[in-house]
């Protein structure tokens, strides 16, 4: 007899039994449901990004035109800054739910601008939208403990447990089969509607390999747990009851217990204090004497020190001056936010791993590039941009070059991949 | 060696389930092509007794051999001797009467061919135009035909039947009973438990009479003859050992 016997065996047992099938088909629901969700999302996300580009040209167009001097160019323009998402993006949405993936900035202190959205201290979401991660991290762990808790119990329920023991001759006969085909179906009924999304996202193969791997392991993880603990125990609703204790604690009350630590432990700066910090700062600049701004400012851009004499009541090179000592200002508060951030974010990544759905998640949006890290590389685009734009017009401004409309079409673009590493 | 003509042999067998003893030291042995019931009432440990030559319980006390061999030594070996009938032995109701035998089978790694399928169907009496409903539908009796097909079907040498004839109807037994006796011409070893005293008289070459986890008394049928229905009777109902 073939060595694959046993498993068509197993198969087609399993192919009659309709409440199994019931949850392979509700699976696979739940996942097409994730998938074509995030992919709705992304694709939303996507022509916000297009029709914010198609408007940025349009506003760059008509402040060219309109403005008559450097300082008036630089003060009514706005520019878009974005952060594309990536093509996995769909499967794990992450921080671009919470955080903010596009701005239109100006040429004005620019930490407040990036942390406006941050001054409402938003309730972290705990569990997010229903994207693929969500439901690969915790609808599939209960799909599997609905199908394995009583993979023995109903069989001893039925009075066939020991007729199956002794027929196969094995103690562990068909138990260990039957999980890993039970699990089996599963996860392709997950994966499937994934590879489809990944295919229809262009999404790299790698990518597209890596996801299911990792959902495989997390998979192998959960069908490991029920099978061990159903066979341990005789009362299903024992069984049952116990692997739900396990869902709850390494999906819910561990994931929130950490946070709760590590929030404790790494304190966070409000992201209003930097908001509120920098503004201060600018206000104050108006009454504070001219020499004190331009002070400031030469000492971060000493290639401006000659021109840095203050002669009329307002000239925009002292009004930009005070701008970005406001960003200075607030410079502190804002690398000790990012920092700590980061900070909470790896502690997180350690803690993880005691807790295999947030495990999974973080995986997931570390390939979906929707993590904390991609979120920061594209604050950090940002910065970079703004700097950009400052380099353009400091260069106008302070030698007091002429203006000439035809230059400003020089002005830096913008380009999501400019901080990649 | 006397020992070589036995299939299976309690000795002193003691099981303790759930904190209560339920073999007390109990011996027996069954030979080749012999039939032998277990008679008691409910509780007395008959299932027990069978579950231990499968090597589903631990002993606390004696041996239980298959083919001579202690089954704690080598229980995979006990297992593939004996085709084993559950007490109200439930097949897979989501499955009609063929595929519940090809995946039991199966499950014993033997293929089953359809032609043998159907012979033994025929032998248990299962009507024809039921063996494609599924076991839902059936009666328990129908059920139980296809479970005893199922054990005749193993080919093995021993059959732990565990009230084979629940369920049947008092034709059906008649023809269980028969059934019986040509496996047991064949060479079959069969250890039947049943609290009918009436019919395990009928089949049975000898009898054990089984009582709150003791062996209370042994009959054998003479030469040629059956074992007197009347003093198993007597030694059944009385609270007395025999
Ligand atoms: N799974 C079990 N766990 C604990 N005790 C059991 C179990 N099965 C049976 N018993 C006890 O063992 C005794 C004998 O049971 P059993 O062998 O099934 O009796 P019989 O088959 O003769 O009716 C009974 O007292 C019963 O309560
Ligand atoms: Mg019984």
């Amino acid at each position: 007899m073939s060595g694959f016997a046993p498993v068509f065996r197993e198969a087609g047992l399993l192919k009659r039994d309709r409440a199994f099938i019931g949850w392979v088909v509700l699976t696979l629901l739940l996942s097409v449901v994730s998938v074509v969700g995030g992919i709705a999302e992304v694709s939303k996300q996507r022509e916000t990004i297009a029709r914010l580009i198609e408007g940025d040209r349009e506003d760059r167009l008509e402040a060219r035109a309109k403005q008559g001097d450097w300082g008036g160019a630089a003060y009514y323009s706005f520019h878009l800054t974005y952060d594309p998402p990536s093509n996995f993006a769909f499967a794990a949405l992450g921080t671009r739910d919470q955080e903010p993936w596009k701005h239109r900035i100006r040429m004005l202190a620019l930490e407040g601008q990036i942390y406006e959205r941050d001054a409402g201290n938003p309730v972290l979401a705990l569990t997010g939208r229903f994207d693929f991660a969500f439901f690969a991290a915790f609808v599939l762990p209960l799909v599997l403990i609905a199908v394995l808790h009583d993979l023995q119990a109903s069989e001893r329920g039925a009075g066939r447990h020991e007729l199956l023991i002794a027929t196969s001759g094995i103690s562990s006969s068909p138990w260990r089969l039957r999980a890993w085909l039970k699990a089996g179906a599963v996860f392709i009924a997950a994966a499937l509607p994934l590879l489809v999304g990944c295919i229809v996202s262009g999404t790299s193969m790698t990518r597209s390999l890596m996801a299911p791997a990792i959902l495989c392991g997390y998979l192998a993880f959960w069908s490991f747990v029920s099978y061990r603990i159903a066979r341990r125990e005789r009362n299903p609703s024992v069984i049952l009851a116990t692997l739900l204790g396990v869902w709850v604690m390494v999906g819910v009350v561990g994931p929130a217990a950490g946070k709760l630590v590590i929030d404790h432990q790494v304190p966070v700066p409000q992201g209003a204090d930097i908001l509120m910090t920098q503004r201060e700062a600018v206000n104050d600049a108006w009454d504070l004497p001219k020499e004190v701004t331009m002070d400031a400012f030469v000492a971060r851009h000493p290639e401006w020190s000659q021109y840095a004499a203050v002669d009329r009541p307002f000239e925009w090179k002292w009004y930009y001056a005070f701008q970005q000592v406001g960003d200075q200002k607030a410079e502190p508060l804002s690398l000790a936010y990012r920092e700590s951030r980061l900070h909470r974010d790896r502690l997180a990544g350690w803690f993880a791993w005691l807790t295999p759905p947030a495990l999974l998640q973080r995986s997931l949006q570390r390939i979906a590039d929707t993590d904390l890290r991609a979120h920061m590389e594209y604050e950090a685009n940002v910065r970079l941009f703004h700097g950009q734009l400052r380099e353009f017009y400091y260069g106008k401004l302070f030698p007091d070059a002429p203006f000439d409309t035809d230059a400003l079409g020089g002005l830096p673009e913008f380009d999501p991949g400019m901080a990649a590493p | 060696m006397l020992s070589n003509r036995l299939r299976l042999q309690a000795e002193e067998l003691r099981v303790i389930r759930g904190g209560k003893e339920v073999l007390k030291g109990i011996t027996f042995a069954v030979a080749i092509g012999e039939v032998y019931g277990l008679l008691g009432g409910n509780g007395a440990g008959k299932s027990t007794t069978l579950l231990t030559f499968l090597g589903f319980l631990d002993l606390a006390g004696g041996n239980a051999r298959v083919n001579d061999a202690l089954v704690s030594e080598d229980v995979v070996a006990a297992r593939r001797s004996i085709a084993y009938l559950p007490e109200s032995a439930s097949l897979y109701e989501h499955l009609n009467a063929r595929e519940n035998l090809r995946y039991f089978l199966g499950l014993a790694g033997s293929a089953g061919d359809d032609e043998s399928m159907e012979a033994a169907l025929d032998r248990v009496a299962l009507p024809a135009e039921a063996r494609d409903r599924r076991l839902a539908d059936y009666s328990k009796g129908m059920r139980q035909k296809v479970a005893i097909a199922l054990a005749i079907l193993r080919n093995t040498d021993t059959l732990l039947l565990d009230e084979p004839t629940s369920g049947l109807d008092p034709t059906a037994i008649d023809e269980f009973h028969d059934l019986v006796r040509t496996l047991a011409d064949d060479g079959k070893t069969v250890l039947m438990v049943t609290h009918d005293v009436y019919g395990a008289c009928q089949v049975a070459d000898r009898i054990g009479l089984l009582r709150d986890g003791r062996l209370v008394g042994e009959f054998s049928a003479p030469a040629g003859g059956r074992i007197d229905t009347e003093a198993v009777h007597r030694a059944f109902s009385s609270r007395e050992a025999v």
